[in-house]
């Protein structure tokens, strides 16, 4: 029996939507095979990261506190991959809308009144996109690759961290820790839920994802996305610029990295550390295309990544299974995301080998 | 003279790593494909070299598995981005994930064990001399990164093979039409890739930090593939950039070291430089007229034979 690949002739809408719930079972599966040959308990990895974190209702406000970042930098992600630009230093955009926030928290320290966070929210989302314009100027007038400077400028948004917290930025009465002080009330995120650790941040990332899906859908702007990642010849002919498209994708997805970087300052850490970046911007990455690019699936691969967060935290203490293992089932399941890719151009068609006619 | 020799012999340890995974790579992009998980595979060949090395104390055993690891990780983004024609943008950053995982997971038992240095490759009566140490006073991974540059250069201009390669990197169809594998040569390039990237990998505990860390490669993938970039796809002009390179990360370490002009400047600032560098770097060669034309015409797209 042979199997024998054949072009569609058009792209297959049903494993466009199958294939990552199918990389996420193999994930599963292979996962607990994997980590069994190498001497874990790997039945149990699978359980401790896939299943307990759905299981038990403790873990439900961590999911969403885990979930609501995710979502919001996946679905900036996913607007600008959509048009073909590849922003791949959301982590340091997230980091400069964690700053902008720091700075506004800072600055109005002591004082009360219900305008501080939403200028704080505004001073983060100014402060993703206008590190996120830097590769996009780079790009547009210089025609410089935005992979490689942005992912650059993510390094060197950590350091601006380590200096700010170190020097102008350190707590005077922080006993010589890197680390702002605690910001005050006015400046934190408040909880939604009473007696949990849900912060507004979460409807905040299922809103931003309704309101990404709204506009994908049904605005020249999502159009516009779509026709210049799609058809880029296309899209000159129909008087789309390229440069105007690669600034739109870039600051939305920049400002939305920074709308999550200031959430987080605000809300779970309430002052700036060292280990503010967690790499939300790295694995958001995985939820955009784990959610097809579509801001409704972005929701939905938000949580399966924040369930393995959280699972692999469960994991840890459970099993032993050390953290890093969360890291290797986040890339398999991009890996057989990308490698099923290609039954949706193609199908697996059986061939019954054929007698050759010269035999007999 | 003493400080100068110090700052030479620095340059050269930290350079080489860069210098051999860029190569790895300008091979690869040269086939026509773009390989963006030279951090990841590094990483790969870091931890493989650095268990080999804390086992058995062979760090030319710990290079050759680290060369094999790298190699192996390569073969995951073949198979997906050639045999399966996955996106390479997103196939190469799904690669960095996984190895940044994969070497944590495998070096999480590994923390604060020491191993010892890769010693100089000739014996020490050559070096006793202070000019002479700096010529024969490194290990081998420096030695092999100079011959490399030659031999990649020769085999990408001087053979048969290398003229292959560059087809299939230029016109795949046209390539592909007159019957040669496009699929094959660029298995071939993308598993030296990975070899070279492994050997880059173990460089950093055999020659740099004698320890395992989590992601002790820091980046410094990335900056070999933006130095394929500036270096226009040619070895030797790879030569000159990873080592400028080399020479601002030692000044970090001077500036660390807390003397001198250097450390009036925070530190952080330093730390940052390589990476702001890699952006002006990148800035600077754009400005050029040639830039772009030099860049393999089919690179980052996937082959599909026409018929």
């Amino acid at each position: 029996m042979q199997f024998r690949l054949e072009k569609r002739r058009e792209p297959s809408r049903l494993m466009s939507y199958a294939t990552p719930f199918a990389a996420v079972l193999l994930t599963m599966v292979l996962g607990a095979v994997v980590f069994s040959l190498i001497g874990y308990n790997g039945i149990g990895a699978v359980r401790e990261i896939f299943l307990t974190p759905l299981t038990n209702p403790y873990k439900w406000q961590d999911l969403g506190i885990k979930a609501a970042p995710l979502i919001i930098i996946g679905t900036g992600l996913s607007i600008a991959y959509r048009a073909n630009v590849w922003n791949i230093g959301a982590e340091g955009q997230y980091v400069m809308g964690g700053l902008a926030g720091t700075g506004i928290a800072l600055l109005t320290y002591g004082m009360t009144g219900w305008w501080v966070l939403p200028l704080m929210v505004l001073a983060g989302i100014l402060g993703g996109m206008a590190y996120a314009a830097i590769p996009a100027f780079l790009r547009t007038k210089l025609n410089v690759n935005e992979i490689l400077t942005s992912l650059m400028l993510t390094y060197a948004s950590v350091q601006l961290i380590y200096y700010l917290i170190r020097a102008p930025w350190k707590d005077p009465m922080g006993m010589g820790f890197p680390q702002t002080r605690l910001f005050s009330e006015a400046a934190r995120l408040p909880t939604i839920i009473p007696g949990t650790i849900v912060h507004l941040g979460v409807p905040i990332a299922i809103i931003v994802g309704l309101i990404a899906w709204f506009i994908m859908t049904r605005s020249v702007f999502g159009y516009r996305m779509r026709v210049v990642g799609a058809a880029p010849h296309a899209a000159r002919y129909g008087g789309f610029s390229e440069n105007k498209t690669i600034w739109l994708a870039m600051l939305v997805s920049g400002g939305l990295a920074g709308l999550a970087g200031v959430l987080e300052v605000a809300g779970p850490f309430q002052r700036m550390v060292p280990g503010f970046p967690t790499n939300y911007g790295f694995t958001a990455i995985i939820v955009a295309f784990l959610g097809r690019l579509n801001p409704l699936g972005v929701i939905l691969a938000g949580i399966v990544l924040a369930i393995t967060f959280v699972g692999g935290e469960v994991a840890q203490t459970t099993i032993g299974l050390p953290n890093a293992a969360t890291g290797i089932f986040q890339a398999m399941m991009l890996f057989f995301l990308l490698a099923g890719d290609i039954l949706i151009k193609y199908r697996l068609r059986r061939v019954s080998p054929q007698p050759s006619v010269g035999a007999a | 003279m003493e400080l100068t020799l110090a700052i030479i012999i620095t340059v050269v340890g930290a350079s080489t790593p860069i210098l051999i995974a860029a190569l790895g790579e300008l091979v690869v992009e040269r086939s026509g494909v773009l390989n963006l998980g030279v951090e990841g595979m590094m990483l790969i060949g870091a931890i493989a070299g650095f268990v080999v090395q804390f086992h058995t104390g062979n760090p030319y055993l710990a290079l050759l598995c680290g060369a094999a690891a790298g190699m192996a990780a390569s073969l995951i983004f073949g198979f997906l981005t050639l045999s399966l024609s996955a996106n390479q943008t997103a196939t190469g950053l799904a690669l960095t994930i996984f190895g940044t995982g994969f070497s944590a997971l495998a070096g999480s038992s590994y923390s604060a064990r020491p191993v010892s240095l890769m010693q100089p490759l000739f014996p020490s009566d050559l070096s006793a001399h202070p000019i002479a140490r700096v010529i024969f006073g490194y290990s081998f991974p420096v030695y092999f990164s100079f011959i490399m540059v030659v031999a990649i250069w020769y085999f990408l201009h001087k053979t048969r093979a290398g003229l292959i390669l560059r087809a299939v990197g230029e016109n795949d169809q046209s390539a592909h039409s007159i019957g040669y594998s496009v699929i094959g040569v660029r298995y071939m390039a993308v598993m030296f890739g990975g070899a070279m990237a492994g050997i880059a990998g173990a460089c950093f505990p055999l020659l740099l930090t004698p320890q395992w860390a989590e992601r002790m490669t820091a980046g410094r993938g990335w900056i070999a593939v933006a130095l394929v970039v500036f270096a226009s796809w040619k070895p030797f002009r790879l030569l000159g950039g990873a080592y400028l390179f080399g020479l601002v990360m030692t000044m970090e370490l001077y500036a660390k070291a807390g003397s001198g002009p250097l450390s009036a400047v925070p530190s952080e600032l330093w730390a940052a430089l390589p990476y702001i560098a890699t952006v002006a770097v990148l800035v600077l060669i754009s400005l050029r007229r040639d830039a772009s034309t030099n860049a393999p015409a089919c690179l980052g797209k996937p082959f599909l034979p026409a018929n």
